[in-house]
């Protein structure tokens, strides 16, 4: 066999494996998609239906009618905006810290932000709902911006520490000889070169965020301050599930990500690997 | 990882700490009072049997010597250990193949790469219900699909099968979570340098020669923090399953957070279910340093 056709036999073979995994991820896509614009007798056809005669949009009506899903939408969106301003902050702040200066038990805070991965958030929600209660945060969209920021700033921390570390100390030591202050070389030096940075960890917070189901559904239970998450999942539980519903609701929740993904590709790839490649 | 600083000026020692400390300190404060203060009282309260409201006896190690016979723990344990191993094994077998197919140019590779991307993008509520409405034993569409190849010639209850269920979830969890895995190894793969691989070429190494003494160790650090992660995050999930099939049927999905939840909030048994919780955690961290002490002698 020559090089070429060698090399046109991988080139199919890629394509094959390509197309028949790509089948794996679109399918079930579609197929939500689709039973989302279907009416409720269509979903319960017994051959299956790929494209909904008549196309029927109850479903997306009910989502901000009687689901009441909107307001949920908009409690999805503060508590994740709220968590990840918090975690911005924090961490390029100790990323900044870490990565510029000496002190005692940085060693131990840095094997420390790795640690957090391991402790099951479903331990840390036994105590979360007690301290909760007792500061009377439960039902409040504040507690749940707390729990989030805490469950999330030690990952964002290590992350952007690893963004910091490409940043030039040179950078620093020329603004120092001018006679600029620590926070001012932090704010006006270093933070502007690290915006992919942030741009990464703001991406990891607010998908963590959107994503979340165990903490809101233990520490809300008042319909006003529930997240889309749990309401979608309360779908389920009813009696008679309505698939048309839920999955209109569930497609509804995926597209705030996909956007944003689409926006962002790059740092959402950096989001994701975190500070995994660059050490 | 390394966490050497850099050290700017020598005579300012102290100071210099104390800058250090001023930025490190509200994230540092932030995990003290949200992250160890909550672990400090699990670990309190693991020697208590109570409800937290009005039952406080202590009962000291015995809700951690009990986890050992009681077989509600260690079989859900033994489960979750099965579980782990398939799914991060899928989602390896998933992204190496995937991230070695797309580090090459071909035409359509950022259209693969946005499809293949899309089921991390999934809120995990959302995958188990679509699963769950997929696998439908009347209406869902696997069982049509499957009936059309000629593969089933009856409808299935995949997820209300006690020999199903399980396997079930773990196809869904390795979907949701490959993707990770694969953009890991592939951002790995393009931190490689490319005169590595003609320099192998030359020598007259084959491609899967050169994937085995050239990707591999530059993969190393990737590879290492990857695994540690998606195994000690897998090891952990809860939403996922929780959501699909609640742990049943009878037992047969119940891992061991969805064994602790129901603990501490079916039971109201707050203290065995922080015992359990601090259990897991040492076994998190033991997969960790296992994991270290073995990818570092290879």
């Amino acid at each position: 066999m020559s090089k070429t056709q060698k090399s046109t036999l991988m080139a199919i073979f890629r394509y094959v494996i390509l197309i028949g995994l790509g089948l794996l991820v679109v399918v079930p896509i579609l197929w939500m998609v689709s039973t989302a614009f279907k009416g409720e007798a269509q979903t319960y056809s017994p051959t299956p239906v790929w494209i909904p005669d008549p196309v029927s949009m109850d479903s997306f009506r009910k989502f901000f009618g009687i689901y009441n899903f909107g307001r949920m939408t908009v409690n999805s969106f503060v508590t994740c905006l709220g968590s990840m301003i918090i975690c911005v902050a924090f961490s390029c702040l100790a990323a900044y810290g870490v990565t510029r200066f000496k002190f005692k038990g940085k060693k131990q805070f840095m094997n420390f932000l790795l640690m957090t991965q391991m402790f099951p958030s479903v331990m840390l929600v036994v105590p979360f709902y007690a301290v909760l209660t007792k500061v009377r945060l439960t039902n409040n969209l504040l507690g749940l911006i707390i729990v989030y920021a805490a469950t999330n700033v030690a990952f964002s921390t290590w992350m952007m520490t690893s963004y910091f570390r490409t940043i030039p100390v040179d950078l620093d030591e020329a603004a120092r000889i001018d006679g600029a202050t620590n926070f001012q070389i932090f704010w006006k030096v270093v933070l502007p070169l690290t915006i992919p940075g942030i741009a990464a960890v703001a991406i990891y917070v607010l998908l963590n965020g959107w994503n979340e189901y165990m903490y809101s559904s233990v520490l809300i239970n008042k319909d006003a301050y529930k997240t889309l998450t749990v309401g979608i999942v309360a779908l389920n539980s009813q009696n008679q599930v309505h698939w048309n519903d839920m999955m209109a609701a569930s497609s509804v929740s995926c597209l705030p990500l996909i956007i944003l993904f689409l926006f962002g590709q790059k740092y959402f790839i950096a989001g994701m690997t975190g500070g995994a490649v660059k050490n | 990882m390394s966490t050497d600083a850099v050290s700017i000026g020598t005579g300012r020692k102290k100071n210099h700490d104390n800058a250090g400390y001023a930025f490190v300190s509200p994230a540092a404060l932030a995990m003290i009072l949200l992250i160890i203060y909550p672990m400090a009282y699990g670990f309190y309260i693991s020697f208590f049997n109570t409800n937290l409201v009005n039952k406080w006896n202590f009962v000291g190690f015995k809700y951690y010597l009990q986890a050992f016979t009681e077989p509600d723990f260690y079989q859900s344990l033994i489960r979750t250990f099965i579980f782990m191993f398939f799914v991060v094994a899928g989602h390896f077998f998933l992204g190496f193949l995937l991230s070695n197919l797309l580090n090459k140019k071909f035409f359509g590779r950022t259209f693969f790469r946005v499809i293949f991307t899309l089921p991390w993008l999934f809120p995990e509520t959302v995958i188990a219900l679509l699963f769950t409405w997929i696998m439908n034993p009347m209406y869902g569409i696997l069982n049509a699909i499957l009936k059309s190849l000629g593969l089933i010639s009856s409808n299935i209850g995949w997820l209300g099968s006690g020999t199903r269920a399980f396997p079930a979830v773990i196809f869904v969890c390795i979907w949701k979570g490959y993707p990770l895995v694969m953009t890991m190894l592939l951002s790995g793969m393009q931190s490689i340098p490319a005169d590595l691989y003609e320099a192998a070429e030359l020598d007259g190494a084959t491609k899967w020669k050169q994937f085995l003494h050239v990707t591999i160790p530059g993969l190393r650090p990737v590879l290492n923090t990857t695994l540690i992660l998606d195994s000690v995050w897998w090891f952990k999930q809860y939403t996922l399953v929780y959501t699909m099939t609640g742990g049943g049927p009878g037992k047969t999905t119940d891992l061991i957070s969805l064994s602790i939840y129901g603990t501490a909030f079916n039971d109201f048994r707050f203290g065995k279910a922080a015992a359990w919780g601090i259990i897991v955690f040492i076994i998190c961290y033991l997969i960790s340093k296992i994991y270290g002490v073995v990818l570092k002698d290879e």
